[in-house]
């Protein structure tokens, strides 16, 4: 109990920590909302319409930095998250929802497709030793997951779309459709993730198989795994439920992490493939100095991690009486 | 007053002529029908927001949905009665009256009246975030006259803004506008207006545009459909119009023959139309850059040509010191004063130019004077353009050799507008962050009128160098009092002779209309041969034009 | 993807007298063949990079020659959009993608050391706020965080990106350390310097740290390894100094001059080639040095039955 009490003090303290920082972070940079606007906008716009755009955004704030801090603070616990500048006048909310689901759709289903499999295909690796898996699988994975993401992403791009025509050339659907819950529409969306997640898995299983591969070898030379052999038990289970299940503990945080950042998009997938997500969106934000929106994304990316890393210690500690005691 | 008759008379036949169909021919044959997709690089979603006087959408309302009252053709100064059927000036130049259109309906089958007109006008007036050419800096009232006339009343003769007002400002349907509770933060997600198109459906991925079939043009447009897909980054959009699934492009795109052309010779075209240019800045108030010697060592120093070849892949022309873009406004240029400064490539001319100014190569090879000024200067330019990085590299190249070091700085979009603004730079390099216009008028007045500027540190709209020149001020006003276009020709000859030889500016390239279009399925294409629009699907209102002449023939 | 660094260091390691851990390490490694065939590669790398002169066959800014040229015996790769030679721009490219790769991951390195170990040893309050500091940093996102940084730099250059780096990738190690150190706390060789008297600052410095120098090492090739792919990844999005000569920005001026589909692909495929070689190399030798201190890790050979 103390120590689910000491994880959720931690997670308040890391949570108001970030969102300073993620108060902080836009007012650090270059520039102003009203020159980006100024820029975007092209036009001959006289420095009174400048003033008014500014005062309509509500970007002129007549606030000083504190007053300014704490509204911030309020607005976020409320669920105020302002209008954004780059997507005006539609709301921040709904300009996130825009990409959300699809950032989480991809990148989270890859991530945990790449999970699963790298850690069955590591713990087959460690369970044969000196077999194909082990030997040759994993230099190569790492060889593999040391290539840069967007060159493996172009290459199955130009290879899978433009000369094979297997899969369409980018976006999230077929450009005429709308969005519904049809079969029709939900095959569009699988043929069009398919390659971008192809290339997420490919580019991140590496290191889940090895990770999983040590842990589960150190856990094999175990003594309880011993006296489970010992006693007869099929080796299926105590690959899975005795050695397994303990291995991936340590995987856990880990994932948990990854899992928190599937929010932040993955920006390279996004460019390359030209897909909705949240990571294009970050950046299009930041270059418009979008602060609204910064923040918003900000937010969500750190909820997400934190919240992620909190259910990872939760569960480790419910599985695993050992952690409890450590820190 | 005759005059201003028989250009009206002028102006109805060519409404007459465009509406008929282009030189190209083949229109009797033109059948309703097809899908045509647009490739304009937007970065990212589409918020599916159609307010025409949002900035940042408003490639995706102007033209489409919301008209102007005249169509001044962006390469041609054409002008073409649009939503108004006639425009008059009066004698002073202090008015001008509209005549609006009769037989026009709103897409949701109102009537549109002068009314209408009145209102847009004075909407903006009372919402300034709205005026996104600060028409009203020039206006003083916009009243209706009769039954079907806009008489507008400048302060002072301000003829150069035709071009806003009449081609650039959409007119909006009273009757919805005026019940709207917030003009400016109401996205329009159901834009009536009187275009040729009107909304099919909105995704954050792709806009797909119907045609109007009660569109006041009868029988215009033909397309059917347009899509306009949302992309994040200029390689997804090039591919996408590399494998053809989209027919007009508005893109650099690199290597163009092998990567577009090439990929089906027969369709595949492009033209870069030239409409404004790319500047090296220099910052007048700074020493040795106050120097005119120094300027005009750099006009020099630079070669224009390698510049244009290796930096741009030949498709943006090399830049001329009159800064009037040529060959679009080649009947602008003066050539005898062009000839006579004979400016180009010539690493003696501006060596000597320096070494009369008090200039010596110290022992790094960099020109410096007794008072200890090195000719030695960063050049703020925007992180990713990569087009300028290169034409950069092969100034600073050529510039090496007369003894001028210029070093690259590459910053984000934001900081670089930001120095570039307030003037907080050595060298910049860029094009006027405010649009082009149908003469070279609007360019050279940005560029160069001490009154677009503003004090260092401040935020200034034009002339980023502070340039200060009272005479060539006085030229700009006088421009922009006469709709006689011989003055105008020798009013823009006389600022040129000022451009050519004070150099406020070097333009290095000029900047183009990117423009690539397929044949395959769709003909009614503008071309070199017959510019009757701007090209580009950027071009705005001109994109319109395009749309209601471009017809399937398949 | 930065590969996480393998969890079994967070086991505690046998503790083996300070002077024979180097000379170990460096046998073990030479007998090891994925070892050896990382350091292979980092050896030609450096090799590249201090001769690059010689090797290359031009100087690698010269506009002089025609744009966008087939490979040939003149031209190994053929020639970039603006003339200059691909070759000699690989070549000479090494040596900051090299730079960035080392120089941040001993920055990163060294971060989390001090604030890894010093959180382990302090204890209490300060293990805490350091803790919370670190966890912070976590979640921080990369990229406004480089934006933001680097608009607060004069230039782009490899310093930023090294700045950036170190400073979003020392709290993944930082973590690590300090489990270690924590477990190392209370052994006996640290009660008997403290009862010899010594200094904290001693007893961390010259007690502490060679015990963890295999998880040291690690950390610094994983943290090498996210150098090389996050420096490629801000290169290629531009946030570097595209003037730069390094792979990173060759892969950047690549792809926005359409390589791949206007016919010049060993532009695009030569420089991530490299990438991956580089970041390839140190990954093997950190695999390598797990199967090292961690014996059970070791190749094993198909008993036969």
């Amino acid at each position: 109990m103390s120590y689910l009490l000491r994880r959720l003090e931690f997670f308040a303290i890391t949570l108001w920590a970030a969102l300073t920082v993620n108060f902080l972070l836009p007012r650090l940079m270059p520039g102003s909302p009203a020159e980006a606007m100024l820029v975007r906008f092209h036009g001959r716009v006289s420095p009174q319409t400048v003033k008014a755009m500014e005062i309509a955004l509500g970007v002129h704030s007549d606030q000083n930095i504190f007053q300014q801090y704490f509204e911030y603070l309020g607005n976020t616990f409320t669920g105020n998250l302002g209008v954004s500048l780059t997507f005006f006048p539609t709301s921040v909310a709904k300009v996130v929802m825009l990409a959300l689901p699809w950032s989480l759709g991809l990148v989270g289903t890859a991530t945990v497709i790449a999970f699963i499999l790298g850690t069955l295909v590591g713990m087959l690796a460690a369970w044969r030793r000196g077999g194909i898996f082990d030997a040759i699988l994993p230099p190569v994975l790492i060889i593999i997951s040391a290539f840069p993401y967007f060159w493996i992403a172009l290459f199955c791009l130009l290879l899978f779309s433009l000369t094979l025509n297997w899969f369409p050339l980018g976006f999230a659907y077929d450009l005429t459709s709308s969005i519904n819950l049809s079969w029709d529409f939900i095959g569009q969306v699988v043929s069009h993730a398919f390659l971008p997640a192809l290339t997420i898995v490919i580019t991140s299983i590496g290191g889940w198989i090895l990770t999983m591969r040590n842990t589960m070898i150190t856990t094999l030379a175990e003594d309880y795994v011993k006296m489970a052999r010992a006693k007869g038990l099929s080796p299926l289970r105590i690959m899975l439920q005795y050695a397994g299940r303990n291995a991936i503990l340590p995987n856990l945080t880990g994932f948990a992490m990854s899992l928190g950042f599937v929010i932040s998009g993955a920006i390279l997938v996004e460019i390359v493939f030209n897909y909705p997500g949240l990571g294009f969106m970050l950046l299009q934000a930041v270059n418009g100095e979008d602060f609204a929106l910064m923040q918003a994304l900000f937010l969500l990316i750190t909820v997400a991690v934190l919240v992620a890393v909190l259910i990872a210690d939760v569960l480790t500690a419910w599985l695993d009486p050992r952690t409890r005691e450590a820190t | 007053m005759r005059r201003n008759r028989f250009l009206a008379a002028m102006a109805a036949l060519v409404v007459l002529a465009s509406a008929c169909g282009t030189s190209s021919g083949g229109n009797a044959q033109a059948k309703v029908g097809g899908t045509l997709t647009i490739d304009n690089e937007s970065g990212g979603l589409w918020s599916c927001a159609f307010n025409p006087f949002n900035g940042s959408v408003t490639g995706l309302s102007v033209g489409i949905f919301y008209e102007p009252l005249v169509y001044d053709n962006l390469l041609t100064d054409k002008k073409t009665n649009w939503l108004a059927s006639g425009y008059e000036w009066s004698p002073d130049n202090k008015t001008l009256t509209f005549t609006a259109r009769s037989g026009v309906k709103w897409s949701d089958g109102q009537d549109f009246s002068a009314d209408d007109v009145v209102y847009t006008f004075n909407l903006i007036k009372q919402h300034p975030e709205l005026d996104l050419q600060s028409v009203w800096s020039v206006l003083s009232s916009v009243t209706k006259s009769g039954t079907d006339k806009v008489v507008m009343a400048f302060a002072n003769s301000a003829v150069p803004y035709f071009f806003p007002i009449a081609d650039q400002v959409s007119i909006v349907p009273q009757h919805i506008w005026s019940a709207l509770k917030d003009p400016v933060g109401d996205s329009i997600a159901n834009p009536i207006g009187t275009g040729p198109f009107t909304l099919g459906q909105c995704t954050p991925q792709n806009i797909t545009y119907t045609r109007n079939a009660n569109y006041w043009q009868h029988g215009l447009p033909y397309l059917q459909t347009v899509n306009y897909p949302a992309f994040t980054d200029n390689d997804p959009a090039n591919q996408f119009l590399a494998a053809g699934q989209a027919q007009w492009g508005g893109q650099y795109i690199p290597s163009i023959d092998t990567y577009y052309v090439a990929k089906d010779r027969a369709h595949n075209h492009y033209w870069f139309p030239p409409i404004d240019n790319i500047d090296l800045w220099f910052n007048t108030t700074k020493a040795p850059l106050d120097n005119k010697a120094v300027r005009q060592a750099f006009a020099f120093g630079i070669d224009r040509n390698q510049a244009s070849q290796k930096g741009e892949s030949g498709y943006e022309p090399p830049g001329n010191q009159t800064g009037v873009p040529s060959p679009t406004f080649d009947s602008w240029i003066d050539q005898s004063a062009v000839s006579k400064y004979g400016y180009k490539f010539d690493v003696s001319k501006a060596t000597s130019l320096l070494q009369s100014a008090g200039f010596t190569k110290n022992s790094s090879g960099v020109m410096q004077d007794s008072a200890g000024h090195k000719l030695s200067f960063n050049v703020i330019t925007i992180a990713g353009y990569t087009d300028w990085d290169a034409t950069l590299q092969v100034v600073a190249d050529s510039l090496k050799q007369v003894g001028i070091q210029v070093k690259v700085q590459d910053l984000s979009s934001n900081d670089y507008f930001d120095k570039l603004f307030s003037g907080k730079f050595d060298l910049a390099y860029g094009s006027l962050n405010t649009q082009p216009g149908p003469s070279p008028y609007y360019e050279l007045r940005n560029t160069m009128d001490s009154a677009t500027t503003a004090a260092i540190g401040q935020t200034a709209s034009g002339d980023y160098g502070r340039y200060k020149n009272p005479a060539v001020d006085a030229l700009f006003d006088q421009f922009g009092a006469t709709t006689d276009s011989n003055k105008q020709h020798d009013l823009i000859k006389q600022i040129q002779a000022v451009m050519l030889e004070d150099v406020p500016v070097v333009p290095v390239t000029e900047g183009v209309a990117w423009y690539e279009w397929s044949t395959k399925d769709f003909a009614g294409w503008p071309t070199q041969q017959d510019p009757y629009a701007a090209p580009a699907p950027w071009n705005l209102p001109d994109m319109e034009v395009v749309l209601i002449h471009l017809y399937k023939t398949s | 993807m930065a590969v996480p660094a393998l969890a079994s260091q967070e086991i505690a390691e046998p503790v083996e007298p300070r002077a024979g851990v180097l000379r170990n390490v460096f046998s073990s490694l030479m007998s090891n063949r994925k070892a050896l065939a990382g350091l292979a590669v980092l050896l030609l790398f450096t090799l590249v990079s201090v001769f690059a002169a010689v090797i290359a066959p031009y100087d690698p800014h010269s506009l002089q020659f025609d744009a966008l040229l087939p490979p040939s015996l003149q031209h190994l790769l053929g020639t970039a959009a603006n003339g200059q030679d691909i070759f000699s721009q690989l070549v000479w490219s090494t040596r900051e993608s090299l730079l960035l790769a080392v120089v941040a991951g001993v920055f990163a390195t060294a971060v989390s050391v001090v604030i890894g170990v010093t959180a382990a040893y302090l204890g209490g309050a300060w293990d805490h706020v350091l803790n919370l500091f670190t966890d912070v940093f976590l979640v921080i996102p990369t990229l406004p965080l480089m934006i933001v940084i680097a608009a607060y730099a004069e230039s782009h250059g490899v310093w930023v990106l090294i700045t950036v780096i170190t400073v979003t990738g020392w709290s993944y190690g930082a973590r690590q350390l300090r489990s270690q150190a924590l477990s190392l706390r209370n052994r006996e060789f640290l009660d008997a310097a403290r009862v010899r008297g010594e200094r904290s600052l001693y007893i961390i410095f010259f007690e502490v740290l060679p015990n963890m120098t295999s998880l040291i090492v690690a950390i610094f090739l994983g943290a090498a390894l996210y150098a090389v792919l996050a420096a490629a990844g801000l290169q290629f999005i531009g946030l570097g100094d595209t003037n730069d000569l390094s792979w990173g920005t060759m892969l950047y001026w690549a792809q926005h001059n359409g390589a791949l589909l206007a016919g010049q692909p060993l532009w695009v495929i030569a420089p991530g080639l490299c990438i991956a070689a580089l970041g390839g190399a140190f990954a093997l030798v950190n695999y390598a040095f797990d199967e090292i201190s961690n014996p059970a890790l070791r190749p094993v050979k198909k008993r036969k039955r």
